[in-house]
């Protein structure tokens, strides 16, 4: 299909929505990493044979179905990660859970020949018991707002046509039509601010763009999420690869860029695999190269593969890496909008924030900035990971609270456990308490609470989780992924994790805190770039909010959390333990002793202090002492 | 343009950073990676300021040395703010090389009496100050390079193999601020980066001039004479003195 | 004397080898191992015949020809080649390319040491007690 003119996109666009409209069956299998790597990729193949043994006509490629033929469609991560693979057969809208292969057939012939959904692949909202058919009843997704992730689990991944079905494109014509300036004054008006970590204003930035001199102007996505558990633009990229090409083309035109490069990370080879087939199919179809759709308006884009370290998201060491040199930053003295990628004026900006664009030309500043807070609008997604009930990809409104966040859309804390933390921004974020649950989600009041947006990872932590422990962690996570170019993040944070180490050691001294606090703050305010300045943010955060179980660590010499193995002590309690002997067969070192329906006991000497019978208790009989 | 830095007005040139419009000025601000024939790292960040300006909503801390001026920026080089970041980041630094003369000196003027910290276990000495291999670089050579990141980076040949293109010149150990670079010079040969190198030996006395390498460069680099690097320097001002002897009557 | 800068003369004839030289040069210019790092040398060619020999501030210069970054620099007001510490990087070939052996590069501080004619104010040839040394 060539694509040359509006008029010819409009009428591609009304035969793809026909198409649609005329296909009996879309079975969605997800495919993003969660539901893949619960076996999703298998399940898809088991339609294909299932529905041809049983006599459907079904085909993987949306342009070939129609007329009789149903759709076995890939698409992006639909969000409930925990409860996969996910399978959304439409039409109906009837979401199935935890689907192996060996459900596959029954579902055919139930499903799809006698229309009977499967009760047993439900989802169950896990507070009443009841069966949820659809999304809409899902808990998990009724509370949610989908703006960027509006395509992702829904579109067919690899499909040009479906995209066009459900008016890809039309930001763009919009676009194309308005005036460059224009274009920048819309995405100012909206509020949109940067996804990727920062929160800097996307129209300003662009508009810093237009206004620096150079001889070329480059546009740039950056991909390469290197937060540990994000996953919220590698579900992007291999979801709706169209509509990140669709705003990278707007920002292209709106700053006059001709050349895009999209920095895909490293570990990400379906995400750029995917990425790669919708860039091959907009140049099959003209809506990538020169005079698209007859405007004047010439855009390429080229895809990077990441250098394989965190650091390299750091938007000069992002540039550095494209231009081929190690991923290394530099200060930005002089920004990199005015000098950036092979020394031009550049733009950067983070997958969502391009995926949010084509809404923004769309649907219009207003309508997209009606959602949100004062400064913070629109929506942002999240990984929500850690000790929640729905773990999984998520999109929320701007000002939505953490409370709301990770007890309506994420169900709370399982097995009764009780909310510590939550920690937000990634490595390099914030760990907020209880007191912190009524914040709400937005650049600045997450900041002021000396957390983060960050890029969107959202740890939940209950009460089994040790700060000074997490602390620990972070740090060292940072101390690792420390490019080393400057003193303060290369050495610094190596001492502040000695310390915090020495505390959860049992060798802290009451002047810890203090130095914790004094060099982590020398840290942030000189190191060169991102990942040293936020560095100390996960210790600093969890002192402040979290003092007292560091001075329990310290002056106490335990870990009430019972983590830290060198100051905990665990011991049954006599009056709660049932003598169910499941902690005696978790023990890896048998330290546990006791005959059935009598008291157990743990010998203190044997003991690791793994944890793993406290987990195992369903009396809470194991306490840290 | 002019600037003001510690509330004294100077005068700057367009492409100066505040470090070099300080250093005209007569105004020390420490330094340790920074050399003007090389391109900045920032890396040490040892020369922290705080710049601000009338149209800015705020100051902000920057390095001196990458820092580039604007008319009207104001400079202050010795705030509370400013000294404790310095002194922490040297702090660091000594905890990493407490034996470098350099950072003792360094530390002694700042008020540093031994680094608070523990000695990082991990690596050597070196501060990765980058002198080195820019130093390697600003000759052609490039033959160390970083290798590694965080605490594992650190400088080496390529692969850590064989360094084809070092020619024995030495600059690296010598501008070392912590004396990390290993370089063994016998009477006949000099080692360095695990390579061996012979000496030329000076025509008049023996004694060791330069590495045979380093001559080659050096004849096919310089638009000097190519005899001019056989001999010591002792000789060659023996010689000379000789000869003015022998003018003199 | 024209308006040119003055120069250092050397008059080995007056010289008696006391050594007043080296330590005026090295009260103003060394620290740690004084005599071996003095800017004047003084060589002891025959019994009673001395030559004092420092630095000639050539005019085309071989130090500031094999310098690369530029380092190496005359001073218009002294005529004397100066080195700039902050743009050297320690390569040391100034000190074999000098055809004369008046440069020293000192691999503790990774610098060349050389007669800078103290900024226009010779120590050498101010202290020496007979004439041997002139600044004009
Ligand atoms: C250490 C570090 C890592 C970063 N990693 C990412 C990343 O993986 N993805 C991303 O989009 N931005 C990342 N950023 C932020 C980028 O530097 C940059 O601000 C962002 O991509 C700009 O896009 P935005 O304005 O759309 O947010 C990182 C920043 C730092 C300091
Ligand atoms: S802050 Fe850390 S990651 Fe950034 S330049 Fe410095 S050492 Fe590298
Ligand atoms: S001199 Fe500026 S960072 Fe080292």
């Amino acid at each position: 299909m060539r694509i040359s003119t509006i008029e010819q996109l409009d009428e591609q666009r009304r035969r793809f929505a026909a198409l649609e409209q005329e296909i009996p069956w879309q079975v969605k299998v997800c495919s993003g990493s969660g539901c893949i790597a619960a076996g999703a990729a298998a399940v898809h193949d088991a339609f294909v044979k299932e529905m041809a043994a049983a006599g459907i006509s079904a085909s993987t490629s949306f342009e070939q179905c129609g007329g009789g033929t149903s759709l076995v469609a890939k698409t992006g991560c639909q969000g409930l990660c925990q409860a996969g693979p996910l399978v959304t057969v439409q039409p109906g809208g009837i979401v199935y859970t935890r689907v192996r292969t060996k459900d596959v057939p029954l579902i055919v012939t139930e499903t799809l020949q006698k229309g009977v959904v499967l009760e047993s692949l439900l989802y169950r909202n896990p507070n009443t018991g009841e069966p949820c058919r659809t999304r809409e009843d899902i808990p998990f997704y009724v509370h949610q707002k989908f703006v960027a992730l509006e395509g992702c689990g829904i579109v067919a991944a690899d499909s040009l046509g479906h995209y066009l079905a459900r008016g890809g494109f039309r930001a763009l014509v919009h676009a194309l039509a308005m005036d460059p300036i224009a274009i920048i004054d819309e995405v100012e008006k909206s509020g949109l601010r940067g996804k990727g970590g920062g929160g800097f204003p996307t129209g300003r930035k662009w508009r810093t763009c237009v206004n620096a001199d150079g001889d070329e102007r480059f546009i740039v996505c950056n991909g390469d999420e290197g937060d540990p558990g994000a996953f919220m633009d590698c579900a992007l990229m291999e979801g709706d690869p169209f509509r990140i090409i669709e705003g990278m083309m707007i920002g292209g035109r709106a700053i006059g860029a001709k050349r895009g490069f999209i920095y895909v990370r490293h570990e990400y080879p379906r995400a750029v695999q995917r990425l790669q087939s919708a860039i091959d199919q907009c140049v099959d179809a003209g809506l990538l190269g020169t005079d698209i759709l007859c405007s004047g308006f010439d855009f390429q884009l080229r895809i990077v593969r990441g250098g394989g370290a965190f650091v390299c998201g750091e938007s000069s060491a992002l540039m550095r890496s494209i231009e081929g040199f190690p991923g290394e930053p530099r200060s930005k003295y002089i920004r990199s909008t005015e000098k950036g990628l092979f020394n031009q004026p550049t733009v950067l900006n983070n997958v969502e924030t391009f995926a949010s664009i084509p809404a923004v030309i769309r649907d219009g500043a207003y309508a997209f900035a009606s959602v949100g807070t004062g400064r913070s609008k629109g929506t942002k997604a999240f990984c929500l990971a850690g000790r929640v009930n729905h773990t999984g990809l998520v999109e929320v409104p701007m000002g939505m609270t953490l409370r709301e966040v990770i007890f309506g859309i994420g169900g709370g804390v399982p097995n009764g456990r009780r909310f510590k933390a939550v920690q937000t921004g990634g490595p390099s974020g914030g760990c907020l308490g209880e007191a912190h649950l009524d914040l709400r989600v937005d650049f600045d009041e997450l900041s002021a609470a000396g957390s983060m947006m960050g890029s969107g990872g959202m740890i939940v932590m209950d009460d089994y989780s040790c700060m000074v422990d997490v602390s620990r962690y972070f740090l060292k996570f940072l101390m690792g992924e420390s490019c080393g170019k400057c003193v303060p993040c290369r050495e610094g944070l190596f001492q502040l994790f000695e310390i915090v180490d020495g505390i959860a050691r049992g060798n802290g001294t009451r002047k810890d805190l203090e130095r914790i606090e004094k060099l982590g703050h020398a840290i942030a305010l000189s190191s060169l770039c991102g990942l040293g300045k936020s560095g100390p943010n996960p210790v600093l955060s969890a002192i402040a909010n979290f003092r007292e179980e560091f001075e329990a660590h310290i002056v106490g010499r335990k870990c009430p959390a019972g983590v830290c193995r060198e100051l905990t002590t665990f011991q049954i309690d006599p009056h709660r333990c049932t003598g169910c002997m499941k902690c005696r067969r978790v023990c890896p070192v048998n330290a546990i002793s006791g005959e059935k329906k009598k008291p157990h006991h743990i010998d203190t000497a044997l003991c690791t202090r793994c944890g793993a019978c406290r987990l195992e208790c369903d009396d809470e009989a194991i306490a840290v002492v | 343009m002019k600037i003001t830095i510690d509330g004294k007005k100077v005068e700057a040139k367009r492409w100066d950073t505040v470090l070099t419009a300080a250093r005209r000025a007569g105004i020390a601000i420490p330094s340790l990676c920074q050399l003007d024939s090389l391109e900045n790292v920032g890396a040490c960040r040892l020369c922290m300021v705080e710049v601000n300006h009338p149209h800015w909503r705020g100051a902000k801390l920057v390095t001196a040395c990458e820092y580039p001026v604007e008319s009207g920026l104001e400079v202050i080089t010795t705030s509370e703010e400013v000294l404790r970041l310095r002194r922490a980041n040297l702090d660091l630094l000594l905890a990493r090389a407490p034996e470098s003369r350099r950072l003792q000196q360094m530390s002694a003027e700042m008020g540093l009496e031994q680094s608070g910290y523990v000695r990082p276990d991990k690596g050597t000495a070196c501060i990765l100050c980058m002198l080195c291999t820019r130093v390697c670089e600003k000759l052609g050579c490039n033959a160390i390079a970083p290798a590694g990141r965080g605490l594992d980076k650190r400088i080496d040949t390529p692969f850590g193999g064989y360094p084809d293109t070092c020619i024995g010149c030495g600059a690296c150990a010598a501008i070392c601020p912590v004396d990390c670079i290993e370089m063994t010079d016998t009477a006949k040969t000099r080692t360095i980066w695990g390579r061996t190198f012979e000496f030329v030996k000076c025509a008049e006395c023996g004694t060791p001039v330069i590495t045979v390498e380093y001559r080659d460069y050096a004849i096919a680099h310089r638009s000097l004479p190519a005899d001019y690097y056989n001999e010591c320097s002792d000789c060659k001002r023996r010689k000379l003195a000789v000869k003015f002897a022998k003018v003199g009557g | 004397m024209g308006d040119g800068p003055r120069t250092l003369v050397i008059i080995p004839d007056k010289c008696v080898g006391c050594g007043t030289c080296k330590l005026a040069c090295s009260m103003v210019k060394a620290s740690g191992d004084a005599m071996r790092r003095t800017r004047i040398h003084i060589h002891n060619i025959s019994r009673e015949r001395y030559v004092q020999m420092t630095c000639l501030q050539c005019v085309d210069a071989a130090c500031i020809k094999a310098c690369d970054t530029g380092a190496l620099m005359r001073n218009e007001a002294t005529g004397a080649v100066e080195l700039q510490e902050n743009r050297c990087i320690s390569c040391g070939l100034c000190e074999v390319a000098c055809p004369f052996g008046h440069m020293h590069f000192n691999r503790a501080t990774g610098k060349p040491e050389k007669c800078d004619l103290c900024s226009g104010d010779p120590a050498c040839a101010k202290f020496c007690p007979h004439g041997a040394l002139l600044y004009r």
